[in-house]
């Protein structure tokens, strides 16, 4: 950037960071006082200098940073840190470069995490499984012994010594199973499974399993009639479990296994329970959050209102500007109060919350008190009432200054303006989008007078139309409807487009008809700027504030022949209306002011009848919405959780609805499912073949009736007990299939797992078969 | 080339892919400097980053609505450390990015550990340096060397830290290295090997001209860090310590709590930024102004802030008036300490006769002047020391060298037997015999002549006359004026053009002399970038250090470091 500067003022005492007009090179103190001078002397010049302005200010502006905030009035000053006249480049000032190298191993990592997941989950579903069987075996009967069925114990003789924590085994140190996996532990090393944890841990596959898994689960011998076994169990077990319990403390009230089998059922358990739990310190940070977006989509809004204001201008309104302060204010002390909140979460009770949690508390706080004060005290404070008159005052006698000057070199160019037009429409495109918002500031200042919207005769319906959709637009953009105004302004571009056709079709049918073209149209541009001119004077005579007539019939003529010949006349290509309203002016004076860009008469009539009425809105419609955006973080968060301690409620009431197993790990570990199809398939199938109707149709009807309501599917399922066997083994082959394409994959044998993956599937459209024999 | 930017865009994309919602971030040791250097506390909270643990810390709690960043060294312990986590998470997801290349058996441990599928993103992000400045980066490695060979685990260290920042910066560079050190052709070559073995990370877009990594080794250049320093940067370092851009004050007498420990950082110091490269003299004046300054913002307590006016101005100026109150009271107590070192060590006397020794080529003046210095009994040990140290490698080979009454006299002095030992192992370590550059004598004609008009002129600031080496170095290299002779090319292509990405690397530490010369040499040479790193940024003390480290190879008594300078290893 440095090699840009000429060379001769290398060095030179008094240039401060390149604060020089780039037209006469004057130099001058500060960005402000540079922006002024360009305005003042060099507005009239050529556009693209604006563009070179726009980089060297940028690059001030940079400097400025590096400067201690001085302000225009300090006297330039040659410190050594003016970094960037001597050829190279400060290292601060490096141009941005993009993120460095980064690698992803991410794929490569799923790939190996899927295989074991695959294991685990494995793993964890035959725990479950079997301690479901366990549980229910333990209910049913006292015969240790029968607990055989659930797993193969592993043989005493085996086992000399505890695996776990290698102690002998003898007299003294029995020997101990896991019900679980039938491995032998020592007392020490034992642990044991309470039984409503059982429960809990196995709510979830009870139903699933019930449906199709119970028949394998319970000894042939157990009951030939399944149904009704199966809803007893169903209804009665919670109750059972917990009278037992307190009748007797026995051995059996407790399911004992071993450390690993333990661990895996801790770790699910813990899973379980995060799954839904949802700590207040998160919904009260959501809310935190969300103040804190609102305030920075906010602040911003009323600092650019207030340095409107401050400066006298007038496209914004005091008290506006005043309801938004309140809110954002409003906003600050909700995010202090809900910081505090976090701050003191867990505070009283009575074990006093990790280190940890309280130090999160208090940076969360501190970061809320940051934020508060940077943005807080940034919000500059408005002008009284009185002021701010005082300042319009002013403002107003500096515009007409200017105005005059402006108009001498406007009648100037209007000589000019007929040969440069094409020139000057292309130049005029560039400002567009930086001007646009002042553009939207525009109308504010206006009289008032509603009589203007019945004498603005636009004989076009399509321009009314449009004036219209504008005049809402600035509503609604004063009352912060964001979304409506998106709405509007693609009405009003789809208008205005249509209007753009209509008017080249017009034209198109003048030039045919006559050959001169250019002048008609003269002419009727003249026409049209008499009438208005006519309009406007008849408006400041009836009018109070006699200057600010006089000054808008004056805007007004500066216009007529260049900006709305652009924008009415020749605007059909050009004129691409971008949201507010068109930058016609724009086009035609490059670096006019404020009250320029909003001349064009349409625009002009528009703001005079449309804004008083939306200050009013304003006024009441911005604090509306802040009074209920006030209310709904407070009930949003409750809200959702009411519904879902509803639907749990409605849940448990319809006897469990999520019940089967495998969705529910599935849903626990989501991808997994779908990365690895082979595995991910068979677990699909079965739920919505084999368990899915049922279910519906059980769901359907109350848990309690289930075992006497005679519905069909599971009525014809109570079926001869060879069938059940066969079923039996058939879902043990299954399981046995399944175990060898885990293992396979383990090892990377793909062409196996297909092969397996294949067998299952051919197994499982077997047992649908049956099943449907069956019925 | 932004080394520092290159770093804060990594951790910023890092906190970017996690999403909003809270986040502890988990680093190890180093990430924590890494990371601590470049962001200070308030920048990163606002990233919604809470926590900052440890990995290997025991105390974490279980907190499951946190999301965690990993930030890691690709360590043995760490993995390990990692995979402990895995198998039980502490928090809801985990987005892992390693500061290296890491190895793929080490992801598979990762993938098997993570059971409960918590890891959302494994990656390299290769932030594996501290950038102190923009152009400025260190390893925070100390006692590289054995002897004249390296120490075999900070190699490898030094590879990584060194590739790291080549990828940081997506530069894969040409390698030239220092002739006469077999410690810069062996980085060099290790350096090589990864470019090669990872060819696919270092892909870059090619530019015009190739970037050029230009290894050099401390002992050809013994001289600059034994020098005091007038610069802020500089003479902060030398005399209270920067550690991670942090200077500990606790030793100061009477300091307030809160200043016991400062960040100096140019990132968002704008006094510092302005002034880290000012002298002395400079800086006094500034903090004068910056004093004004800031009685003017100040609200006058006897006015009370009376009308509302008066608190409306107050509360408006006011965040502007809190940060300047911080900075205020930072810089005048080290501006404060610092003078009172001055004076309170004879230190512009002392460091005249550095100068002195270092720049001029009078053996009688010098001579007398360190033997009049050693004589007074206000010098310090450490500045005795390094007076004869610069004398003895300064006039090494003269023929009247009076070096043994010299060390007669720090005997005398009672200067320990320590530091009278670590002379001889200084000029071992940076003697004429290892050197292969003309640090004192220079040989050539052009530089004789360079050297006698810089006398005529005669000198602007008497106690910032001595230049490094490593400027003349760079100099060369830029004007495509250095010898292929003392530098060869690692390979067997070579440079046609003038450099323009130039990356210059220490072995043995860097200091902030060099860091300022280069500083000078990016702003005054169009087109040309250059970024300067070391085993660490040494000062007086650390450099005594490692050469004691170095020569002793580990039987001589360890110096116990002071400032808490560096983690070894």
């Amino acid at each position: 950037m440095a090699s840009s500067y000429p060379p001769p003022f290398e060095g030179t005492g008094e240039v401060k960071e390149g604060f020089l007009c780039p037209l006469c090179l004057k130099d001058l103190q500060s960005f402000y006082q540079l922006q002024e001078h360009y305005e003042e002397e060099h507005s009239g010049d050529d556009r693209h200098v604006r563009g070179q302005l726009k980089s060297l200010v940028q690059k001030a502006k940079k400097a400025k940073d590096k400067l201690l905030k001085r302000d225009g009035e300090d006297k330039p000053e040659t410190g050594s840190y003016e970094s960037f006249y001597y050829g190279g480049v400060d290292p601060y000032m490096w141009e941005p470069q993009e993120l460095g190298a980064t690698r992803n191993h991410m794929d490569f990592f799923k790939k190996h995490r899927a295989a074991r997941i695959d294991h685990y989950v494995i793993e964890v579903n035959k725990l479950i499984i079997r301690l479901e069987k366990v549980r229910t075996l333990a209910q049913t009967t006292a015969d240790n012994h029968k607990l055989f069925s659930v797993v193969a114990w592993v043989s005493d003789t085996d086992v000399p010594f505890c695996p776990d924590c290698g102690n002998k085994f003898n007299l003294r140190n029995r020997r101990h199973h896991c019900r679980l996996c039938g491995s032998i532990m020592c007392r020490k090393c034992m642990e044991f499974v309470p039984l409503p944890l059982a429960y809990k841990l196995t709510s979830g596959t009870r139903e699933a399993r019930s449906v199709t898994g119970s028949q394998s689960q319970s000894p042939p011998t157990g009951g030939g009639g399944n149904v009704s076994g199966m809803g007893s169990r169903r209804g009665s077990i919670s109750s059972l479990s917990s009278v037992t319990s307190m009748l007797e403390e026995k051995d059996d009230e407790r399911i004992r296994c071993c450390l690993h089998c333990m661990d895996t059922l801790m770790k699910r358990q813990q899973k379980l329970e995060e799954k839904d739990h949802v700590p207040d310190i998160v919904k009260l940070y959501e809310r935190l959050r969300l103040c804190m977006d609102k305030v920075d989509e906010r602040a911003p809004e009323y600092i650019r209102m207030a340095e409107s204001l401050n400066a006298g201008e007038t496209t914004y309104n005091l008290d506006t500007a005043g309801g938004l302060r309140m809110e954002v204010q409003k906003y600050y002390e909700l995010i202090d109060a809900l910081s505090k909140k976090i701050l003191t979460l867990g505070m009283k009770e009575e074990p006093q919350p990790h280190q940890k949690t309280l130090q999160l508390q208090r940076m969360v706080r501190y970061t809320a008190t940051l934020f508060v004060q940077e943005k807080l005290l940034g919000l500059m404070s408005l002008p009284t009432k009185d002021k701010y008159e005082d300042l319009k005052e002013k403002r107003k006698q500096e515009q007409e200054k200017r105005l005059t000057q402006e108009r001498l070199v406007a009648q100037k160019r209007r000589q000019d303006s007929e040969k440069n037009r094409p020139a000057a429409s292309t130049n005029g495109e560039a400002p567009q989008a930086p001007r646009a918002p002042r553009m939207t500031k525009a109308g504010g200042w206006l009289p008032s007078s509603d009589t203007l919207h019945t004498c603005g005769e636009l004989e076009d319906p399509l321009l009314q139309q449009i004036d219209n959709i504008q005049s809402f637009l600035r509503q609604a953009k004063a009352a912060q409807r964001h979304d409506e105004v998106a709405m509007l302004e693609e009405n009003l571009r789809q208008l205005q487009d249509e209007y753009d056709q209509q008017q080249t079709s017009l034209a198109i049918a003048l030039s045919q008809r006559l050959a001169q073209e250019e002048s008609l149209q003269q002419d009727e541009l003249q026409r049209l700027e008499d009438r208005e001119r006519g309009e406007r004077e008849h408006r400041a005579q009836s009018q109070a504030p006699g200057s600010q007539a006089t000054y808008t019939w004056q805007g007004s003529l500066n216009l007529t022949d260049t900006g709305s010949l652009h924008g009415e006349e020749e605007g059909e290509e050009e004129v691409t209306p971008k949201a507010e309203s068109s930058p016609l002016s724009m086009r035609a004076f490059p670096a006019l002011t404020d009250q320029d860009e909003e001349s064009p008469p349409r625009l002009r009539r528009l703001g005079g009848d449309v804004t008083p009425p939306g200050g009013e809105g304003q006024n009441s419609s911005s604090l509306n919405p802040f009074e209920e955006e006030d209310s709904t973080p407070v009930e949003d968060p409750s809200n959702p959780f009411f519904e879902e301690i509803q639907k749990e409620h409605k849940e448990v009431a319809n006897g469990k609805k999520e019940y089967n197993p495998f969705e529910q790990e599935e849903g626990g570990e989501e991808e997994q499912g779908q990365a690895e199809g082979a595995t991910g398939n068979p677990f699909e199938v079965k739920e919505e073949n084999n368990e899915g109707n049922p279910f519906k149709e059980a769901s359907g009807c109350t848990p309690p009736g289930a075992s006497t309501n005679p519905f069909e599917g599971e009525d014809e399922e109570a079926m001869p007990d060879v069938d059940v066997i066969e079923e039996d083994l058939l879902l043990q082959q299954i399981d046995n299939i399944r175990a060898y394409i885990f293992d396979a994959k383990l090892n990377g044998r793909l062409d196996e797992v297909e092969l397996l993956s294949e067998n299952l599937r051919e197994l499982q459209r077997t047992l649908q078969e049956q099943k449907s024999k069956t019925h | 080339m932004n080394v520092t930017l290159a770093v804060k865009q990594y951790i910023s994309k890092m906190i970017e892919n996690s999403g909003p919602g809270m986040k502890v971030l988990l680093m190890d040791k180093e990430t924590t400097s890494i990371v601590s250097v470049v962001y200070t506390q308030s920048e990163i909270l606002q990233k919604e980053v809470y926590l900052f643990e440890r990995i290997d810390s025991q105390s974490r709690d279980n907190m499951k609505h946190l999301k965690a960043i990993c930030f890691l060294r690709p360590t043995k312990e760490n993995v390990e450390n990692l995979i402990q986590e895995l198998r039980r998470p502490k928090y809801s997801v985990y987005f892992i990015y390693f500061s290296n290349v890491i190895s793929k058996s080490e992801i598979k441990a990762l993938a098997e550990a993570d059971e409960q599928e918590v890891v959302a993103e494994v990656q390299e992000f290769y932030g594996d340096f501290i950038a102190v400045n923009p152009h400025l980066f260190s390893l925070n490695l100390s006692g590289v060397a054995r002897g004249r060979s390296w120490e075999p685990t900070l190699l490898p260290r030094t590879t990584q830290g060194l590739t790291s920042v080549l990828l940081a910066l997506k530069k894969c560079p040409m390698i030239r290295y220092q002739l006469s050190s077999d410690m810069a052709k062996r980085l060099g070559e290790s350096v090589k090997q990864i470019i090669t073995k990872e060819y696919e990370l270092f892909d870059f877009r090619k530019t015009e001209v190739p970037p050029l990594l230009l290894i050099m080794d401390r002992s050809d250049d013994a001289i600059t860090p034994l020098l005091n320093q007038w610069t802020y940067q500089a003479m902060v370092h030398e005399l209270l310590g920067l550690n991670n851009n942090r200077i500990d004050l606790s030793r100061v007498p009477g300091i307030s709590k809160e200043l016991k420990e400062v960040v100096l950082s140019a990132e968002n110091d704008e006094f510092y930024a302005n002034n880290l490269y000012l002298n002395f003299g400079e800086i006094g004046t500034n903090i004068k102004n910056l004093m004004e300054d800031f009685q003017k913002k100040k609200p006058k307590e006897q006015q009370k802030l009376e009308s509302i006016s008066d608190m409306k101005a107050f509360v408006d100026n006011y965040p502007q008036f809190k940060k300047m109150s911080g900075t205020v009271s930072k810089h005048v107590t080290v501006v404060g300490e610092l003078s009172r070192l001055v004076s309170e060590r004879h230190l512009m006397e002392v460091s005249e006769v550095e100068q002195e020794l270092a720049c001029q080529n009078d053996h009688s003046s010098a001579s007398q002047n360190v033997r009049r210095l050693l004589q007074n009994p206000r010098v310090s040990e450490l500045d005795a020391v390094r007076l004869v140290m610069l004398y003895a490698l300064r006039y090494e080979r003269h023929s009247s060298s009076i070096l043994p009454s010299l060390m007669e006299e720090l005997n005398r002095k009672g200067v320990s037997e320590r530091h009278r030992r670590m002379v001889t192992s200084m000029v071992e370590y940076g003697g004429k015999r290892v050197r292969g550059s003309d640090l004192i004598n220079p040989q050539d004609a052009v530089a004789i002549t360079k050297q006698f008009f810089k006398g005529l002129k005669g000198v602007e600031n008497v106690y910032t006359q001595h230049a490094p080496l490593l400027q003349e170095t760079l100099d060369q290299l830029i004007k495509g004026r250095l010898k292929d002779s003392q530098f060869p090319y690692l390979g067997p292509s070579s440079l046609r053009d003038r450099p323009q990405d130039i990356i210059v690397f220490v072995i043995g530490g860097a200091t902030y002399e060099e860091a300022l010369a280069v500083y000078n040499l990016n702003r005054t040479m169009p087109g040309v970038r250059i970024v300067l790193g070391g085993t660490t940024i040494h000062n007086t003390k650390s450099f005594l250090e490692e050469v004691t480290l170095t020569a002793g190879a580990g039987q001589a008594e360890r110096v116990q470091r002071a400032g808490g300078h560096p983690n070894r290893r």
